[in-house]
């Protein structure tokens, strides 16, 4: 008998909750739908519309960036099996540069669930094995709700970059489209990357530093 | 020697020439920048300004530089670093335009984030690859399509203005809160 997936819905609430207070990227489609369905808007999540196979590249920039910061804590990127796949070379640009903050989720149901439910290749793939490979400083993948809370202690407790895969099913809470203009998701989520540093002003694009001087 | 292959000689002298004084202007460009990081993708007319980065004087403490293994990665990176408020710049050739498109236009301009690259342009006179004119020679096209705002540094701007004109498209790029390129033709044409 095949033991029951966890529900992506159940593993975005649980996320949310252990990373209140930590910069947290979400994939596009239903990850970032159904976060906004059992969180809300969240000041920490940046919601990427679209950008497929960019997820973890954003994530690494900002880990990169906040590297030397006060912010305190990790950098989470929330990404599908279809869209890691869609650019799975990040993953060896991960292992090369080794943002200590970065901890990945990827949520694996198998299948492009926001389009219709078409395969992708990642059952036949060793997520685990290929970011070892890639010199990632660990992985680990998990099938159940204690699995993954084991999982997740262990990761925020260990210097990055590192990865959880999490085997999920595919249902899917009712959801409506999200339609917010991406600038105003990019500057919510700076405004609150600034009002989490101690010392906001080492953000100089969202302190207001000027580059090009006086003047009207 | 024939006269030929003098004259062949000579136009070879003059093109290194060339590109090593455009490949300095570029190179005093990004310093004057001081980007924290520098994103790059491989390419033989980069060479010189690439080396100055990877292991030359611009490979400084404080300043990280890697290589991207697609132009949309390193698009996607550097939208995450400008939200950190870091200071990336992007080094590549022209011929990569078509795989960042994406990225760019779904993450970059819609969601206000500046960013600097620095594309070098390849196909022309003087380009010894029989098939990249194809990609490159639409290079221009391609932008304008997208949307994106990009300056051209050739012979047509004397090389001593090109730094400032970099630094001037950095500028550009946070004023108006969206991706701007600089197309620089290192080869002479």
């Amino acid at each position: 008998m095949t033991a029951a997936r966890l529900d992506r819905a159940q593993v975005l609430s649980f996320i949310d909750a252990a990373a209140p207070d930590t910069p947290v990227v979400l994939s596009l489609g239903g990850i970032a739908r159904e976060m906004l369905a059992v969180a809300g808007r969240k000041g920490n999540h940046f919601v990427s519309l679209d950008a497929m196979g960019q997820t973890i590249s954003v994530a690494l920039g900002l880990a990169l960036g906040l590297e030397n910061s006060d912010t305190t804590g990790k950098v989470l990127a929330v990404e599908g099996d279809g869209s890691l796949l869609m650019g799975l070379s990040v993953l060896s640009t991960v292992g090369h540069l080794k943002p200590r903050r970065l901890l990945v989720y990827v949520l694996d149901n198998g299948v492009y669930l926001a389009t219709g439910g078409q395969p992708t290749a990642a059952a036949d793939i060793d997520l685990v094995t290929v970011a070892t490979a890639c010199s990632w400083r660990g992985a680990r993948e998990v099938r159940t709700a204690e699995e993954l809370a084991a999982a997740t202690d262990w990761a925020l407790e260990t210097e990055g970059p590192v990865l959880i895969r999490v085997r999920v099913g595919t249902a899917q809470l009712p959801v409506r489209y999200f339609v917010e203009d991406p600038a105003i998701l990019a500057e919510d989520f700076r405004r609150w990357l600034r009002s989490s540093m101690v010392t906001p002003d080492l953000h100089p694009s969202i302190s207001g530093r000027s580059e090009a001087g006086g003047g009207i | 020697m024939t006269g030929s292959s003098i004259i062949a000689e000579d136009e070879r002298e003059g093109q290194q020439e060339i590109l090593e004084q455009r490949s300095a202007a570029v190179i005093a460009g990004i310093e004057t920048i001081d980007p924290d990081h520098v994103l790059h993708l491989a390419s033989s007319t980069l060479k010189i300004v690439l080396s100055h980065f990877i292991d030359g004087p611009g490979a400084r403490p404080g300043r990280r530089v890697f290589a991207m293994p697609r132009e949309e990665e390193g698009v996607a990176i550097a939208a995450g670093l400008e939200l950190a408020g870091a200071r990336p710049v992007l080094i590549f050739q022209d011929n990569g335009i078509g795989n960042l498109l994406t990225a760019l236009l779904t993450l970059c301009q819609p969601y206000h984030l500046p960013l600097l690259a620095v594309a070098s342009r390849r196909g022309g006179l003087g380009e010894y690859n029989s098939l990249i004119h194809t990609i490159s020679e639409r290079t221009e096209a391609l932008l304008d399509a997208a949307g994106v705002r990009w300056f051209q540094l050739d012979a047509r701007t004397p090389v001593d203005r090109w730094a400032a004109e970099i630094e001037r498209a950095w500028a550009f790029a946070r004023t108006t809160h969206r991706p701007v390129f600089v197309l620089v033709n290192l080869m002479g044409s």
